[in-house]
């Protein structure tokens, strides 16, 4: 579907299709997330944390919009923005017709949504009104009247969820029956076949009647099929000699139209193209209320059945469907090429094929001692499951890891746009784009990110002759890189624009009331663009510069349990480099021995190793050994006074020496002997534990001991003092 | 928490299952809702600094939990590991940790009247971790309060930041 999309914007130079689908289903969870906060607020005592939450998602739709050149949404969602950024400021007062509208909207962007998702066919929602209204709120001003329910006049009012039952609305028959079922031992038995109506779609309905007997139950039921097709599936709960089924008055084969499908019909006889149009969700759902009214067993038009009625309208007439219990199976749509499914479950299928692995390897150790030749069989089914195992293993974890590029090449088109739309100019480099990264993570680090470079671009990134004017070049750099940094990943937005101003920072804070002092470090102030509502732009763009995007990028950052730094130099540009834990990481390792004990050192810190001479080591001062490397002397860290590792096999000593680099320097550690390389699961010690110093993390090994991984960044540290 | 409300809040949640286990000559029980499973004693792999009674850390099917050796802890005279060591799982509040103990017992459901208050005696065992004395015929019962004694400072299970 993502294929046929028309572009909307320029036309865009980098496929941007394969993230359609992405961003549809993030927006789409933004808009209920909204709409859930929405829904929840308090509007006398409405906390920051509330509106700032409910700003953070309209805020994020409208990034994606804009991101993908969807302007009717960016439009919508940029004016509930302003409205929310009032309130959030409290220069007004939310109040009931505010969350009406805002309510109106998101069902409105959903539905706009909901078209260009299915290739931009149809004729798209009219929001003039909508944004009309909002801007008049976010003015101050007050509604005439709410309309929440009232459709718009405009709006296609076609749609096919309700085409239902098309056998009872046949002429050739609905009837209607009375069905006495009795005498029954246990007559609530009889229930059951209510069920058999609600369950299968086209059967028809059932009300329960009023019996005179008590072991005997009466249902009037209208239905198309014969006698014989529902004595067979009665059979199921009563025995058919205990059914009775006689036909009642004349067969009313419109009355359930008449009910239920009424102006709707009618629409649809007039202009029957637009039945084959994609419709939008909002239209739907509000025909859907007119239309439904009182009629029995209808469901709320809640946010889930919305989503199903839009999902129906594509299907064929042929889709029949119980009005009052719509068939979720009929959301199926074609574009759900990939499922959505719950990290946790991912982790816990990683977690069993460890195990599964560890138990293979055993089972293969146990079963070197038998003869071949009498255990033949045994021995190829062992062979298979080694097999199978390690391609089952390889597959699980590929569910997880995805390279850097997916994030990174969501941004050349978005800048491309957005420096069009500033009259800038601007170059993107990206490096390190291979580096994988945990796909909970990719899918938490694409917003900040999206941020950051929008940031870069916006408020970093200056005009053309301004740039010459400072004698830079005309065009400036944005340069996205990832990689592995002593156990970290490490992600950094470089810029060589303006960079921060720590004046007008520092003013800007002041005027927000925020506690600061000329003494601060720059990196304190550099952290004060962090909180929330804080920008210094001097102009709020529908790009950036509420001042909500850095109040994110940290929230969502510190939630991975991960840092923000900023680095700027004012005039030569800014760095914002975002560390994340290796949680959940795959690591390449490098196993050392030491004593009895094996240790990980992250392998992309290891630059060599090299057998020691007694004499290439010298105690300086206090004791602290240092070895000559190629004319470079660099600090010995002993692993086994580090970890105090006991030592029974007084034969063996440590006289192997890895050199690791973190942090821009170099230490030797002093190991026994090197074991091997492997790529290890890194696990966090502290779900459980708490932190070890010297310790990043821990992982399992093939025997199914765990093992300790090295934080050689907290070794290095520890070789300065 | 002063020990009558510890009783009375016994008292009102009604008659609870406890599991039993030794250590040396004592017997001890923990509410069996905390107790995630019963394993064998497996070498955990050691972690440098930590205090003696915590052994290390094994894996748990792919989690990796610590363990803690309660005769250590409890400054018992001696503590062997052979075939029936046996280490108790448990669930405290979504961290799991294993314990280190001579025996399990017997699985038993005291009424609350059967628990008395421990007096006020010098211990190693805080004595605010220390639910009350169960009496089962001769037998007399601590009944700990597992997840207070495994979450205290001086466990050095949890960080300081937490």
């Amino acid at each position: 579907m993502a294929e046929t999309h028309q572009e909307g914007g320029s036309g865009g130079d980098f496929d941007l299709s394969q993230f359609y689908q992405i961003f549809f289903e993030e927006a789409g969870e933004n808009l209920d997330q909204m709409e859930q906060m929405l829904l929840n607020l308090n509007l006398e005592t409405a906390d920051d944390e509330e509106l700032n939450g409910i700003f953070r998602c309209a805020h994020s739709v409208k990034g994606g919009a804009a991101t993908f050149g969807f302007a009717d949404v960016a439009e919508l969602t940029h004016q509930m923005e302003s409205l929310l950024d009032r309130l959030r400021r409290h220069e007004l007062q939310p109040n009931a017709s505010m969350v009406d509208v805002l309510l109106e909207s998101a069902d409105a962007s959903r539905s706009l949504l909901a078209r260009h998702q299915a290739g931009d066919e149809g004729e798209a929602l009219p929001t003039g009104d909508l944004v009309k209204r909002i801007s008049v709120l976010a003015a101050g001003g007050v509604l005439e009247a709410p309309k929440a329910a009232a459709p718009t006049p405009t709006a296609p009012t076609v749609s096919k969820p309700e085409v239902q039952q098309p056998q009872s609305a046949s002429p050739k028959g609905a009837r209607r029956l009375e069905i006495v079922i009795g005498p029954l031992e246990k007559p609530e038995q009889a229930d059951a076949i209510q069920e058999l109506f609600r369950d299968i779609p086209g059967l028809g309905s059932i009300t329960p009647g009023a019996s005179a007997q008590s072991s005997l139950k009466v249902f009037h039921a209208e239905t198309s099929s014969t006698d014989d097709e529902l004595l067979d599936l009665f059979a199921f709960h009563v025995s058919r000699d205990r059914v009775k089924i006689t036909t009642q008055s004349a067969p009313a084969a419109s009355a359930p139209a008449k009910d239920e499908g009424f102006g709707f019909f009618e629409g649809a006889a007039g202009s029957p193209s637009q039945v084959q149009a994609p419709v939008v969700a909002q239209p739907a759902t509000e025909a859907g209320f007119g239309f439904f009214d009182g009629a029995p067993g209808v469901p709320s038009a809640s946010p889930e059945s919305t989503a199903v009625v839009v999902a129906a309208s594509h299907e064929t007439a042929s889709a029949v469907k119980a009005v009052a219990k719509p068939n979720p199976a009929i959301a199926a749509q074609p574009e759900a090429a990939t499922i959505r499914v719950a990290i946790s479950k991912v982790d816990q299928l990683i977690n069993l094929v460890g195990e599964l692995v560890i138990t293979q390897a055993m089972l293969a150790q146990n079963s070197r001692a038998l003869d071949p030749a009498v255990y033949q069989q045994l021995l190829t089914g062992l062979a298979d499951l080694d097999r199978n195992t390690r391609d089952l293993q390889e597959s699980v974890m590929s569910i997880r890891m995805i390279p850097m590029s997916i994030v990174f090449s969501r941004f050349p088109r978005m800048l491309r746009d957005l420096a069009g739309k500033l009259g800038k100019k601007v170059e993107f480099v990206t490096q390190g784009e291979a580096t994988e990264l945990d796909k909970g993570l990719v899918e938490k680090i694409t917003d900040p990110l999206t941020h950051l470079v929008r940031n870069s671009c916006d408020h970093g990134i200056e005009m053309p002759a301004e740039r010459l004017a400072a004698g830079k070049s005309e065009s400036g750099t944005i340069t996205l890189s990832a990689s592995h940094q002593g156990g970290s990943i490490v992600i950094e937005v470089r810029d060589d624009g303006r960079g921060l101003s720590r004046t007008k920072i520092l003013n800007k804070a002041r005027e927000r009331g925020l506690d600061v002092s000329d003494q601060m470090s720059d990196a304190e102030v550099w952290q004060l663009i962090f909180a929330p509502g804080f920008s210094t732009a001097a102009v709020v763009t529908d790009v950036s510069g509420r001042g909500v995007g850095m109040d994110v990028v940290k929230k969502n950052i510190t939630a991975l349990n991960g840092t923000v730094d900023i680095d700027s130099a004012e005039g030569y540009g800014m760095k914002v480099s975002v560390r994340l834990p290796l949680t959940l990481a795959i690591m390449d390792g490098m196993s050392v021995g030491v004593g009895e004990e094996v240790y990980i050192l992250p392998l992309s810190s290891v630059i060599e190793s090299f057998q020691v001479k007694a004499d290439a080591v010298s105690t300086v001062g206090q004791g602290s050994q240092l070895v000559k490397v190629r004319d470079e002397y660099m600090p010995v860290i002993e692993l086994e006074k580090v970890f105090q590792i006991p030592r029974f096999d007084f034969e063996k000593s440590s006289d192997i020496m890895v050199v690791v680099e973190a942090d821009g320097s170099r230490v030797a550690l002093l190991v026994d002997e090197l074991l091997g390389q492997q790529q290890v699961v890194v696990k966090n010690l502290e779900s459980n534990y708490r932190k070890v110093p010297n310790v990043s993390g821990a992982t399992i090994l093939g025997d199914g001991k765990v093992a300790l991984i090295l934080d050689t960044g907290a070794l290095v540290r520890r070789s300065r003092h | 928490m002063g020990m009558m409300e510890k009783l009375n809040e016994l008292a009102t949640s009604g008659a609870r299952e406890y599991l039993t286990f030794r250590l040396d000559q004592e017997e001890y029980g923990i509410d069996i809702l905390k107790v995630q499973e019963i394993r064998g004693y497996e070498p955990p792999t050691r972690v440098a600094n930590a205090p003696s009674f915590i052994k290390g850390v094994v894996n748990l099917r792919g989690t990796i939990v610590p363990i803690v050796d309660m005769r250590l802890k409890f400054n018992c005279s001696k503590s062997e590991y052979n075939s029936f060591t046996v280490v108790i799982v448990l669930n405290l509040r979504n961290r799991i940790v294993g314990i280190v103990v001579d025996s399990v017992s017997d699985v038993m459901e005291l009424p609350p009247e059967s628990l008395k208050t421990a007096p006020d005696i010098e211990s190693v065992i805080d004595s605010s971790a220390v639910l009350g004395l169960g009496s089962v015929g001769e037998r007399m019962l601590i009944l700990l309060d597992i997840e207070k004694l495994m979450s205290a400072p001086e466990m050095g299970l949890v960080s300081a930041a937490d």
